[in-house]
Order: C-alpha cells, then sequence, then structure tokens
C-alpha cells in the first residue's frame, strides 16, 4: 500500500483509527445508528482536504472518510476490495493492470464514477506538471536511463489498464491506494494550480458521494474535523452502516488531556501512551488493545566523508550494534510494548524472516567484551596496560561521536541516553544532538558536495555530505507490510532516502531483483527478503533497533472492532451497545 | 474642545501606530523569507521514503505559493494584496487568512477577555482588603496564596485543574467544546478553568501590586485629612486611596493585556484544546505558514499600540493633571 494505504495505515493505528472498510456483509445484531464516536488525536491538524496536493499523512486520513480506495487489507493482510469490483489480475509479463470498478459508485450529482474519473486523475493531474503531486514518482519507472510515467487507458466505463514497460513485482499496491478526481469538476480548474489549490469543491470534499461511508461536515482548523454519517455509502447501504451520526476528530495539544478526556467519558477513542496502559486497563470503562505497528526505530551510522571513518567498516558497525541493548530499549524504555528488531521487515508482514539473521543487541549477539575485540581487529581499539580494550581512533585518540535525534518525544530521548551509557563500554564517548525535526532533516540528514551547486537533498552521491557532522541518527520509520522493498531508499546506493551514504552492489542487486519480473513468483519474492534481511544484519548498515506496539483505548461500548495490525478497516461497521 | 489636544494627541498616536505596525510586518515578513526553513521541510524525508525526489517537491511546493520569486516581489505581491484586503492563502490550513482570523479571534478573545477581567476584579478587591487589613491572619493567607498564585506554572495549574474537576469530579468536560453557543451559560461553563489557568498568574499580580499601591497612599497626608474630615471609612479608601491607587494598577493591567494577546494565551489554548488565534499562530510558524504568522503579527502589533494608547488616555481620566503636547 503505497500512498493512501500505507500513510492510512499509519495514521489509522498509530494516531487515529480512522478509514478502510470491509466489502459489505451482513448488519451486526444490536447495530443501529447511534451517537458521535469522537476520535482524541495529538499529532496535529491536516494540511489541506485537497488530498492530491497534501504530504501529509494526517490529510490523507481526513479525506479517507469520505472517499474509498480501490482497495485496503485486514488485520491477516488480507486485500479487501473497496470501489475495485474484483481483484486486479496482473497479466502474466507483470506489465500490464486491468482495474475494473464498481458501477454504482456515484459522485455526488448523481453522476457514475467511471474508469475516466481514474484515467484522467492520473494522466491530467497526478502526471501534470502544472499540479506537481508530490508522489509522482510513485508512478514512474526507469526506461532506457529516462523518466517516465506509467501508461493509463480507459476501456470501458468501469475498466481501465495501467500498463508498465518495466517490471515492478509490487506495483499492484499504488494501484490499490488510488483515488479519483471528479473530471466534470476537475477540468474547470485545470492548468491553474492556485485556483485548483483554493477551489470549493476540493476543500469541502463536496463531490464525494457515495464514496466514503462519511460525508464532509465541518473543519475547524486546530479543533476538530467532522464528517456526518452518509447513508448512501455503496458498502453500507445494505446493512445500514455507518452506525454513527457523526465521527469526529477531536484534536488535543497535548497527550495528557487527551487521555484525560478518555478517562473522563468526554471522548471516544485515543492512544494511550505505554506509561499509562495499566491504569487504563484497570478502569471498567476503557478497553486498551494493544496491537502491532508497522514502526520501528533504526540508529544510522554515518558512512559519508563527515562520519566517523570507523563507521564504513563493517566490523565496527556490528562492534557496536552488539553493545546496545536492545532489550533495555523494548522493556525499560518502552515498557514493554515493543520489540527487540533485527531487520526492516516487522514480524506481522508475510515477509518477514528470522533464519540466519543475526540478532545484534540481544542474547549472544549483545556482548561488549565481544564487541571490543571486534573493535580492536577493525584496528579501532586500543589495549591497555590493564588488559582492557578501549576504542581509539588508528592514531590511537579517543573516540568522540555525535547521536543526533529530534526533540519531543521522551521515549526517543530516553533511548539515546541508554546508547550512550551502551558504548560508553567500549571507552566511546558520545555527543547527544537534540534538535528539531526540520534541523535533524535540513541540516543533519540532506547533504551536498562540498563547493558544488547542490541543491541538498537526501542522497546527493556518495561525495556528498551533511551541513552539521553526526555519526548516528535515531529515527522512526514504517515498513509497509505488504511492499517492504520501499526501503531500498534507505539501503540502496542511489535511493532516495540514503543519508547515510550506504553503499553495497550486493544490497543493491537483491533490492532490484525483488522488485523485477521474477519476484512476481511470490516464492522468488520471499527467498529474496530472505536474503536482504540477512546480508542487511550482517552488514548493518543502520542498527535496526525495535518494532513499536500501539496501545489504543476505547470506551467500553464500541462494538465490532477487531484489534491488529489494521485495526480499522472495517470502522464503518463499530457501533455503540444498545442500552440494555 | 475641552480636550482638542488629547483628539490630536490620538491621531498622532493613530499615525505613528500605522507607521510603526508597517515597520514591524516588514521586518516580520523578511525575516521569515530570509530564513532557511520552507513549507516543504517536513515533508522532505516522507517524500523521499516514497521514492519521490525531495529537491524537486520543494521546488513545486514553493512555487505552488509563489515563494520562488524574489523576496522584494513577494514583499510588493504581498503588500498590493494587503491594501486590497487580501491577506493571502494560508498554506498549512488551506483556507484564506481573513477566513481563518475571523473564525478563531473569539475563542482568543473571549479567553483573554474574561480572564482580565477575573483577574483585575478579583485581584482589586482582594488587594484592598489585604492593604486596609494588614498583617492580619487574611493578609497573611492571601499574600501565601499570591506567592503560590505567582510561581505556579500556567501549564501544571491547567491540568491539575483537569484532573481535579474534569476527570475525578465532572464538573466540566476536559476540553473546550467550540459547538457550544458563544452567548450562553454552557460557554461560560467551558470556560471557568481557562480563565482560571490563564488569570490565576495575574490575579496573585494584581493582589500584590493593588496591595502594594494602596499601602503607599493610605499613609498619605490627604488620607489623614480626608479622615479628619469626617469623610466614612468606605469613602476615604474606595473614592480617594483606591483612585490614586489605580494609575500604576492600569499601567500593569494594560501591559499584561498587551502581553496575553494571543502569544501569552497560547499555553492555555493548548492545554484545553481552544483553537483561538495562540494555537493558529505557533502552528503556523512550525508550519512555515508566512501569510499567517504576518498576519497575526501585525494584528498583535495594533492591539498592543491601541491598548497602549488607550492605557494613555485612561491617564488623563484619572489625573486630570496629566496632558500630553
Amino acid at each position: 500500500m503505497k500512498k493512501f494505504g500505507f500513510i492510512l495505515a499509519l495514521v489509522l493505528i498509530l494516531v487515529t483509527l480512522i478509514t478502510g472498510c470491509t466489502g459489505g456483509g451482513i448488519k451486526q445484531e444490536g447495530a443501529s445508528v447511534k451517537g458521535d464516536f469522537i476520535d482524541g488525536d495529538s499529532g496535529g491538524d491536516a494540511e489541506t482536504l485537497n488530498w492530491i496536493l497534501a504530504a501529509d499523512a494526517t490529510s490523507f486520513g481526513y479525506a479517507g472518510h469520505t472517499v474509498d480506495s480501490l482497495a485496503t487489507y485486514d488485520n491477516q493482510l488480507n486485500i479487501q476490495l473497496r470501489c475495485l469490483a474484483k481483484d486486479i489480475e496482473v497479466s502474466p509479463d507483470g506489465l500490464i493492470y486491468p482495474v475494473t470498478i464498481r458501477d454504482d459508485l456515484k459522485w455526488s450529482d448523481g453522476s457514475q464514477v467511471t474508469a475516466e474519473d481514474y484515467v484522467y486523475t492520473l494522466k491530467n493531474l497526478m502526471f501534470s506538471d502544472w499540479l506537481n503531486y508530490p508522489y509522482k514518482g510513485e508512478w514512474q519507472e526507469q526506461v532506457d536511463g529516462n523518466t517516465v510515467f506509467v501508461t493509463p487507458e480507459v476501456v470501458n466505463a468501469t475498466t481501465f489498464t495501467v500498463t508498465r514497460q518495466t517490471v515492478y513485482s509490487e506495483f499492484v499496491y499504488t494501484i490499490y491506494d488510488l483515488i479519483p478526481y471528479p473530471k466534470y469538476i476537475s477540468t474547470q480548474y485545470e492548468g491553474n494550480v492556485e485556483a485548483f489549490t483554493q477551489a470549493p469543491e476540493f476543500n469541502n470534499l463536496s463531490y464525494t458521494g457515495n464514496l466514503g461511508p462519511y460525508k464532509f461536515k465541518e473543519w475547524s482548523r486546530n479543533d476538530r474535523f467532522v464528517v456526518e454519517r452518509n447513508p448512501d455509502y455503496y458498502l453500507g447501504k445494505d446493512i445500514g452502516a455507518p452506525y454513527f451520526n457523526q465521527y469526529i476528530i477531536k484534536l488535543f495539544g497535548d497527550s495528557a488531556t487527551r487521555q484525560a478526556a478518555l478517562e473522563a467519558g468526554d471522548i471516544t477513542s485515543t492512544g494511550i501512551e505505554p506509561a499509562e496502559v495499566n491504569r487504563f486497563k484497570s478502569m471498567p470503562d476503557v478497553k486498551v488493545y494493544t496491537i502491532p505497528s508497522p514502526a520501528y526505530w533504526l540508529l544510522a551510522y554515518n558512512e559519508r566523508a563527515n562520519g566517523w571513518q570507523g563507521l564504513k567498516d563493517k566490523k565496527v558497525r556490528q562492534a557496536l550494534s552488539m553493545t546496545i541493548n536492545k532489550q533495555t530499549i523494548s522493556q525499560a524504555i518502552m515498557l514493554g510494548f515493543a520489540e527487540p528488531a533485527y531487520s526492516f521487515i516487522p514480524a506481522t508482514s508475510p515477509w518477514y524472516t528470522e533464519e540466519g539473521v543475526a540478532k545484534y543487541g540481544v542474547g549472544d549477539l549483545y556482548d561488549a567484551g565481544k564487541a571490543a575485540e571486534l573493535l580492536l581487529e577493525a584496528g579501532y581499539a586500543v589495549r591497555g596496560n590493564d588488559g582492557k580494550i578501549k576504542a581509539a581512533n588508528k592514531d590511537g585518540s579517543p573516540v568522540r561521536l555525535i547521536l543526533a535525534t529530534n526533540t519531543g518525544s521522551k521515549p526517543t530521548q530516553d533511548t539515546v541516553f541508554s546508547i550512550r551509557k551502551d558504548l560508553s563500554q567500549l571507552g566511546i564517548e558520545t555527543e547527544i544532538k537534540l534538535v528539531p525535526w526540520n534541523t535533524l532533516i535540513g541540516q543533519y540528514m540532506m547533504n551536498k558536495v562540498p563547493g558544488s551547486n547542490q541543491q541538498p537533498g537526501n542522497n546527493n552521491g556518495p561525495e556528498a555530505v551533511s551541513q552539521e557532522r553526526w555519526d548516528f541518527i535515531l529515527l522512526g520509520f514504517s515498513t509497509d507490510l505488504l511492499a517492504p522493498s520501499g526501503s531500498n531508499v534507505f539501503f540502496t546506493t542511489k535511493g532516495g532516502l540514503n543519508f547515510l551514504g550506504y553503499s553495497n552492489t550486493q544490497v543493491d542487486d537483491l533490492f532490484q531483483r525483488v522488485r523485477s519480473k521474477e519476484a512476481l513468483d511470490k516464492g522468488v519474492r520471499q527467498q529474496l527478503y530472505a536474503e536482504i534481511s540477512r546480508v542487511l544484519s550482517d552488514e548493518q548498515p543502520v542498527d535496526f533497533l525495535i518494532f513499536n506496539r500501539a496501545n489504543v483505548g476505547f470506551q467500553k461500548n464500541v462494538m465490532g472492532i477487531e484489534p491488529g495490525v489494521s485495526m480499522g478497516y472495517n470502522y464503518y461497521k463499530w457501533y455503540f451497545e444498545p442500552v440494555k | 474642545m475641552g480636550k482638542s489636544w488629547l483628539r490630536d494627541y490620538i491621531i498622532k498616536r493613530l499615525i505613528y501606530a500605522v507607521i510603526i505596525a508597517l515597520g514591524i510586518l516588514t521586518i516580520t515578513f523578511i525575516l521569515l523569507r530570509v530564513g532557511p526553513s520552507s513549507p516543504a521541510d517536513k515533508y522532505l524525508a516522507n517524500i523521499a521514503a516514497r521514492g519521490g525526489d525531495p529537491a524537486q517537491v520543494q521546488t513545486a511546493i514553493e512555487a505552488r505559493y509563489g515563494l520562488d520569486k524574489p523576496i522584494y516581489v513577494q514583499y510588493f505581491n504581498y503588500m498590493g494584496n494587503l491594501l486590497r484586503g487580501d491577506w493571502g492563502w494560508s498554506f498549512s490550513t488551506s483556507m484564506p487568512v481573513t477566513e481563518l482570523i475571523k473564525t478563531h479571534w473569539i475563542y482568543s478573545f473571549q479567553l483573554i477577555l474574561l480572564s482580565s477581567l477575573f483577574a483585575a476584579i478579583l485581584g482589586m478587591l482582594i488587594g484592598i482588603y489585604s492593604a486596609v487589613k494588614q498583617y492580619t491572619k487574611a493578609d497573611y493567607a492571601f499574600t501565601f496564596l499570591s506567592f503560590i498564585g505567582i510561581s505556579v506554572p500556567t501549564f501544571w495549574l491547567g491540568i491539575m485543574l483537569i484532573l481535579v474537576f474534569s476527570v475525578k469530579l465532572g464538573i466540566f468536560k476536559v476540553y473546550y467544546d467550540t459547538t457550544l453557543p458563544l452567548f450562553s451559560i454552557d460557554n461560560l461553563k467551558a470556560l471557568v478553568l481557562p480563565v482560571i489557568t490563564l488569570g490565576t498568574g495575574m490575579l496573585a499580580g494584581y493582589v500584590r501590586y493593588t496591595r502594594s499601591a494602596m499601602l503607599d497612599n493610605l499613609k498619605k497626608a490627604f488620607v489623614t485629612t480626608a479622615r479628619a474630615k469626617g469623610l466614612p471609612e468606605r469613602t476615604v479608601i474606595g473614592k480617594h486611596v483606591f483612585r490614586n491607587a489605580l494609575l500604576p494598577l492600569v499601567t500593569i493591567i494594560m501591559f499584561d493585556l498587551g502581553s496575553i494577546v494571543f502569544g501569552g494565551a497560547y499555553l492555555t489554548e493548548y492545554i484545553f484544546g481552544i483553537p483561538g488565534l495562540g494555537q493558529i499562530s505557533f502552528n503556523a510558524v512550525f508550519a512555515n505558514d508566512y501569510p499567517v504568522v504576518v498576519a497575526v503579527t501585525l494584528i498583535s502589533t495594533f492591539v498592543i499600540l491601541l491598548v497602549n494608547l488607550a492605557t494613555d488616555i485612561s491617564y488623563t481620566y484619572l489625573d486630570p493633571r496629566i496632558r500630553y503636547g
């Protein structure tokens, strides 16, 4: 799930539990339309409801209440059809994707949503130069050294095809996330980005017809986003769903008041901080679900010219990862609501494997003594007269390194101090830099070749360095559970987010293969993912630290919830327990 | 034409206000635009993570909002639009800035107004009582409570009030409900905790200032004269002492009012989820939403200048000897 699905999954699980729904069904016993569902959130407001212009997850999340994508997935990661009439059957050569949509989808003016709307959205909006859709790269491919768009074509009113020139084994997940703009409105603004940006139809989501379980009602900035029940919802009309009169996202400044509001019964649901979980679990009117999440933390090692020389050596990276205690982070800091990570693929992904994966930071591979020996072998340590091994530069000077992370998260800050303590066992002094997120991106992660006219980017080639010196960066990231090859941006030589400067031809080749024609065979893809996991766990370009688990609290009278990694996928069937 | 000098003075001050506001607007605009931040900053990692080209997206987002033009062009465009009543488009909230301010100013205004009234009225009453009953148990108690009120952080107080009165006692909602009618008892009830949170620090200060100013005046000869003339004590305190003590108090109250406009109220808005201009401007700063930041700065500047002017004018009524040339 690349765009909507991927971002929505994050929003659903970690923050607000929003969109997605199952493919029709039988009305649940006791379910009736009643009350407002108030979802407390403190993750910040959306930027726009005109989602095609948005780059933030919240904007997609808000819009997602009123318009469904082509498909989503359930807690077992099975594809659940939404606007699709049937699943996409990719041609045997992996190049043609026939897409058949339902014939009962309507815009607000009553006209049918057609394949033409989807193709128009792709060709005239997403692929256009004037609009500059932020994620157009997902619809591009490299052909003979040129970047070109895939080709969408209308077949009939309900069918269109997307044709590629090169195979990308996981491209279907990009298509599943597609959402159309109405051609009959969009053409009025085509070519004029200012008019399109300010178009009232798009900023008020007044075009969404029966495409989502809810209809837009009100958006009070930095306060609340309100959608009201859509009685015409194409998946809900037979079962009377959705069952809430309104779905309200109420924004809070901080987690303390957000959680207090759940405790006081002023809101229906919100995320619970790890330290508060036991207290909320003991409350008679609240249910807390702990669910897996695709989010993970990693410690990036700077292998660029302005990082410590030793980090270019695999043995040194292994030694450092062997010294950092992942149990401390998952148990003491995250209070058990995380598990040690050894790969970019979470255990909930069908592509996860532990076979042959080196588990640095736990068990036998958590050993400061062995780590010191490794450093000595690599020439980055000296043995003192007392026999103790201490990290040192090649010239024998002490090792002083910089660990940067963003401000605003106590667990993150506790983790960097824990890492500093762990590294001190090797005699490494670590300076911690807590900086705002924008600074971390702009001055630490983005880089350029010194003295060049390059615009700073996250990977401007092997010679590029960041403005500020750093050796480690701690940051959180997410993996697409169904298409984890998107993590190639971190680990391939030309990856768009390879700010760490890691380069390994074997890894480049494996990521290229896992997205290629041979990987259309799921067995082959499984083997390739296993091989990537093994190589990366041995190479340690980053130290995968933990996979997070999310805690979500609900008032006890909310029924129909299926806890899991895609918890909100059937939220249009949730309801309040009838009063007995 | 009894106070024609005052009219001239007000006109002069209003002209100054426009010039100062223009200067502050220009400085704010330039500072924001020459900074290294871009509205696209926060998306760059997200975009790269999904295989996009951050540099291309940054260029696109800046072009979308006209930020790719030279600063002087942006400045003159902005000023031209401003004169026509167009304050621009807020790209962090996707609505016209005027619309954004129009829908949110009232939340800040009612909070600031009620907090100021709560603090000023109660603070002066307690301060007068403390001064008149100097060195009594009540005076000591109010002095002690005042120091607590001054010391307690707004953030902590707000959270504690929520925990006690909303979570434990269930008297008030945890958050401010924007759907309540503005002129209603329910709305007043919803504002009780925010007003106490914002007003407590000011209230404690006013108690101390009032007590001190009253004590200064109570020692003066005119008080002895008034009492010797046989005036009732209530008249001596209320009409003579308090009126003289009011002059420095007005300065402090007006100064406080100026300083809490938007900025000072931010924390309270943040805690109680009140979508006032404090929150709007704070978020706009972090989103590099220049049109909103400049607009709110401009409004704040005008409000503060007008409050200062009102303070100066009030002096002439409180003390008729004061004249401005």
